[in-house]
């Protein structure tokens, strides 16, 4: 990573590494607002992996272009995104789209994925997989940028497994993102402007999840970011998110990316966790230690590595707010951390999974109050309700990792012999660790288990949904109406209707008008699921209906 | 459950309730409005103010193209109301920069030529634009489009705000909206028996502003109301830069092309959804999206960097090319207000119109043609 790119920001022109992505290219160079937002606030990366649609920057006069997902190149010009991008003559529709039939498509190249797509393929199914990044690995084993060294045995694990889902004949389609799931199933996506149909005989989703913020106010501002984020920079392109950091959140990934960043140079100022102190519950620890010691003990060392450091790590200490100050963001919690003053704010109060194309296609689910998230109901071989779909993973409810491992061996194993006709022969080791691993899970979550935040807590002045900018203030009359539905404060309020589709939103809103009305939560609790899964360039559907009017014919 | 007993009940709080709620309330009536909360066609509304014949309903239900034609000048006095109540609401960004209804070839702009004579005799603004005319308008029309007729009537408004805005002035005026459903309407000697899911009220009158749904309740009293249900499919895209004055139609193609203040642009103009009522939401055909996104593509190809953001089906609903407005023959203090085919357009003057018949008052055009009892 010697090589230098030059390309230029808003005119002024940059030098920076290359191999990264523009977000950790601007980011590098101290810029952190992306583009205009509405009633022109500015807005930044937020979500670091092509979810939320806040880092949108125009790149050589198109706009809409996500810097997170964006490789730098020399002589990019890229500029701030205006809130209404001009109308330019579209760049040149590729008149070739691809559309490929194989036995299994695999969509998501992270741990559960990628497992699945291997397994499949020893099995002898054609495989196709495909992955939004353009390097698969998934957020767990977030592999390094082309460029850039492996890190650690995280990653070094991710490489090793990304290798064998590559040597076992499985295809892979990078940089694929997915907007659509149809019956059939029949998957649309797009892929560096070409459009991609997948019409295959079963499917395995495994698109795991995202990471859910506390809603603060402030929260949108240019330089806080989730936890994840921030590890994408640090783990992908050796970037820091800026020198001074505070960490919030509920989990383990908090703490290990607060030690990453630490290692990086990063003075880590604040580490603020929801729980309380994991010795203070001693049997869940227990449990925990017995279900993986070896984990257990990286996760107490990366504490102790911490203290080492003088990081001053708080339990039982949230996020309050976070406005602009002087040369930075000032982060208050609301007990013993205080307030500090950092470049970035990171956190990360859990995760949702990533379920639209599951919804999409009709499988049923159940919701789980505790960690308030949809569950997707699965067969024993991870079959959904919905026959030939198959899910692993986070994407069902989450996991972690080495569950959602060993889900992918048992669904590619399941799928493989479905398309061959064959009785599934899977490994009977497999369901004695898938047992171990979702014990250990178990456990950690007792460990860190803490009360999520309160609809009745979050301030007025909060915003619910960034995109379109709405409060909590402004949805507080249009939800209490009585008899009313999700869809309906969304059309009074404009809740959920922006770029990121309600990710962010639609849990939080769903639960608190469940909870109002006395209703319990369910799938239809949520905004309805609707294709687009995320914004799609017109030209791409205009591709699609003309080759799909090619191949139908 | 408000009073027992109301002066008139309003069955339906889509865009046609809440306008004669509105009028209703203005003259002082005891009233309540319910509604079911669902597949509301006002609330999937993509905010056109229709005026011109649209080509899709010539094409697809030439029979009543006699009926359309007919009501010609209801729809020119529906956008003279639509101002009126853009005002009233306090602006909904209601724009009346005219409609364009694109040729893209010889054949179509003799369609259209002959429309426009059709329309210009009923006392439509139209003209017909050829190329060089249409490109000072609208420089952002693709290359293959030949010529234009252009509605100067018409224009278009932001439904979402509509909808927010009567319901908070309904609000305002101490009428809250009972969200249930309305399951029979019934004779009692000294008015309308209303049931509902929250119980029953009696009424003078009762006002049917219930789309497709007056079908099932006008035939609970034995009165034929022939009107079905259409599924739609909408899109919408990200916001863009503010180009699109009009709105835009097709001599052939089904589609409708706005933006919206916001910048988004809206396409529709009635690709088929699917409705099951066992399911109870309308739902996105993927022929439909791929169809109509890719036809806006080519009409403009300016928009085809932008991208797609959400989609929607929501419920037209159709009847005979006229709207249904008047007093059940047999039961005459149940007004039927439904709109049929442009309904949002239509609403609110179809609306005023049921308020003023269950006030008494007089009418501002002759309801004749427009009665229920043609059915019968």
């Amino acid at each position: 990573m010697t090589d230098t790119v030059k390309f230029h920001f808003d005119g002024e022109e940059l030098s920076l590494p290359a191999g990264l992505s523009l977000a950790a290219a601007l980011t590098t160079a101290g810029i952190r607002g992306f583009r205009e937002g509405p009633n022109g606030a500015t807005r930044g990366m937020f979500c670091g992996m092509g979810v939320c649609q806040e880092c949108l920057v125009e790149v050589d006069g198109n706009p809409n272009q996500r810097a997170c997902m964006t490789k730098v190149a020399s002589g990019l010009s890229v500029r701030t995104q205006s809130a209404r991008p001009a109308l330019v003559a579209s760049p040149q529709i590729s008149s070739n789209p691809l559309v490929e039939k194989p036995d299994i498509l695999v969509v998501g190249g992270g741990a559960g994925g990628l497992s699945a797509a291997a397994e499949a393929a020893r099995h002898g199914a054609q495989v196709l997989l495909l992955d939004e990044r353009a390097t698969s690995g998934g957020q767990f084993y977030k592999q390094p940028a082309a460029g850039f060294a492996l890190l650690d045995k995280q990653q070094s694990d991710g490489a090793a497994l990304l290798d064998d889902a590559l040597q076992s004949g499985a295809r892979l389609l990078d940089e694929t993102e997915i907007w659509g799931a149809f019956a059939g199933p029949e998957i649309h996506a797009t892929r560096r402007g070409q459009a991609v149909i997948v019409r295959p005989r079963v499917l395995i989703v495994a698109t795991g999840a995202y990471e859910q913020p506390r809603l603060v106010p402030g929260w949108e501002l240019p330089g806080v970011m989730t936890t994840g984020a921030a590890q994408t920079l640090w783990r992908s392109y050796r970037t820091l998110p800026g020198g001074r950091v505070a960490v919030f959140g509920n989990g383990p990934l908090n703490l290990q990316v607060a030690d990453e960043l630490r290692s990086g140079g990063a003075e880590v100022l604040l580490v603020a966790e929801a729980a309380p102190a994991p010795w203070t519950r001693p049997g869940a620890a227990v449990a925990m230690s017995a279900a993986s010691p070896g984990l257990a003990r990286d996760g107490l060392s990366t504490l102790m590595r911490l203290r080492r450091g003088g990081v001053p790590v708080h339990f039982k200490t949230v996020l309050s707010r976070v406005e602009t100050a002087d040369g930075g963001l000032r982060a208050t919690t609301d007990g013993a951390g205080g307030e500090v003053v950092v470049d970035a704010v990171c956190m990360n109060y859990g995760f949702q999974p990533q379920n639209e194309i599951l919804r999409l296609l009709g499988a049923d689910f159940i919701y789980e109050e505790r960690r308030g998230q949809l569950i997707c109901q699965r067969s024993d071989e991870c079959e959904t309700t919905v026959g030939g779909v198959f899910a692993v993973g986070d994407c069902c409810g989450m996991g972690g990792a080495p569950a959602a491992r060993v889900e992918g061996q048992i669904a590619g194993c399941a799928a493989a012999a479905k398309v061959l006709g064959q009785q599934a022969m899977y490994n009977r080791g497999a369901n004695l660790r898938l047992r171990q691993h979702r014990a250990f899970q178990s456990a950690l979550w007792r460990v860190f288990e803490a009360d999520s935040q309160d609809y009745a807590d979050i301030a007025q002045e909060t915003l619910v949904c960034r995109c379109e900018s709405v409060t909590k203030g402004d949805i507080d009359g249009p939800s209490q109406e009585p008899g009313v539905e999700i869809g309906g404060v969304k059309r009074a309020t404009r809740v959920g209707m922006g770029r990121c589709q309600g990710r962010y939103c639609s849990h939080v809103l769903a639960k608190h008008m469940a909870l109002a009305q006395g209703r319990s939560v369910d799938e239809r609790a949520y905004f309805a699921p609707r294709v687009p899964i995320k914004p799609v360039p017109i030209a791409s559907v205009l591709a699609a209906q003309e080759a799909l009017e090619a191949d139908d014919a | 459950m408000p009073d027992e007993r109301v002066d008139i009940a309003v069955v339906g709080g889509g865009i046609t309730g809440l306008a004669a709620a509105l009028h209703l309330t203005e003259a002082h009536a005891r009233i309540a409005v319910f509604d079911a909360g669902l597949n509301a066609g006002s609330n999937a509304n993509a905010g056109s103010l229709h005026v011109q014949l649209q080509s899709r309903f010539l094409r697809l239900y030439p029979d009543e193209a006699p009926n359309v034609e007919a009501s010609l000048p209801l729809y020119l006095a529906a956008t003279r109301t639509w101002i009126e109540l853009d005002r009233w609401l306090g602006g909904v960004e209601l724009a009346q920069k005219g409609g364009l209804m694109l040729a893209e070839s010889d054949a179509q702009m003799a369609f259209l030529e002959k429309k426009a004579e059709r329309e210009s005799r009923k006392g439509l603004d139209v003209d017909i634009l050829n190329r060089a005319e249409l490109e000072e308008i609208a420089p952002w029309l693709g290359d293959h489009v030949v010529g234009a007729e252009l509605c100067r009537d018409e224009g278009k408004l932001n439904p979402l705000l509509a909808n927010e805005a009567a319901r908070k002035l309904l609000k305002s005026s101490g009428v809250a909206i009972v969200p249930s459903q309305v399951h029979a309407l019934e004779p009692v000697p000294d008015g309308i028996r209303v049931s509902t899911d929250a119980g029953d009220c009696i009424a003078e009158h009762a006002i049917l502003a219930t789309s497709w749904g007056t079908r099932a309740l006008a035939a609970g009293l034995g009165v034929r109301i022939p009107v079905s249900w259409e599924p739609l499919h909408m899109n919408i895209t990200e916001p863009g830069d503010y180009i699109m004055e009009h709105l835009v139609q097709h001599a052939e193609q089904p589609i409708t092309l706005k933006q919206f203040q916001s910048g988004q642009i809206v396409i529709g103009g009635g690709w088929a959804a699917k409705f099951d009522p066992a399911v109870g939401t309308p739902e996105v055909l993927k022929a439909s999206l791929l169809g109509n996104v890719a036809l806006a593509a080519h009409l403009a190809p300016g928009i085809a960097h932008l991208r797609l953001m959400r989609t929607w089906a929501g419920l037209n609903t159709t009847a005979d090319g006229k709207s249904i407005i008047g007093p059940l023959p047999g039961t005459p203090r149940v007004i039927a207000a439904v709109p049929g085919d442009a309904g949002y357009t239509l609403g609110p003057i179809v609306g005023q119109a049921a308020a003023n018949l269950a006030l008494g008052n007089e009418q501002q055009f002759d309801l004749m043609p427009y009665t229920p009892a043609r059915f019968s």
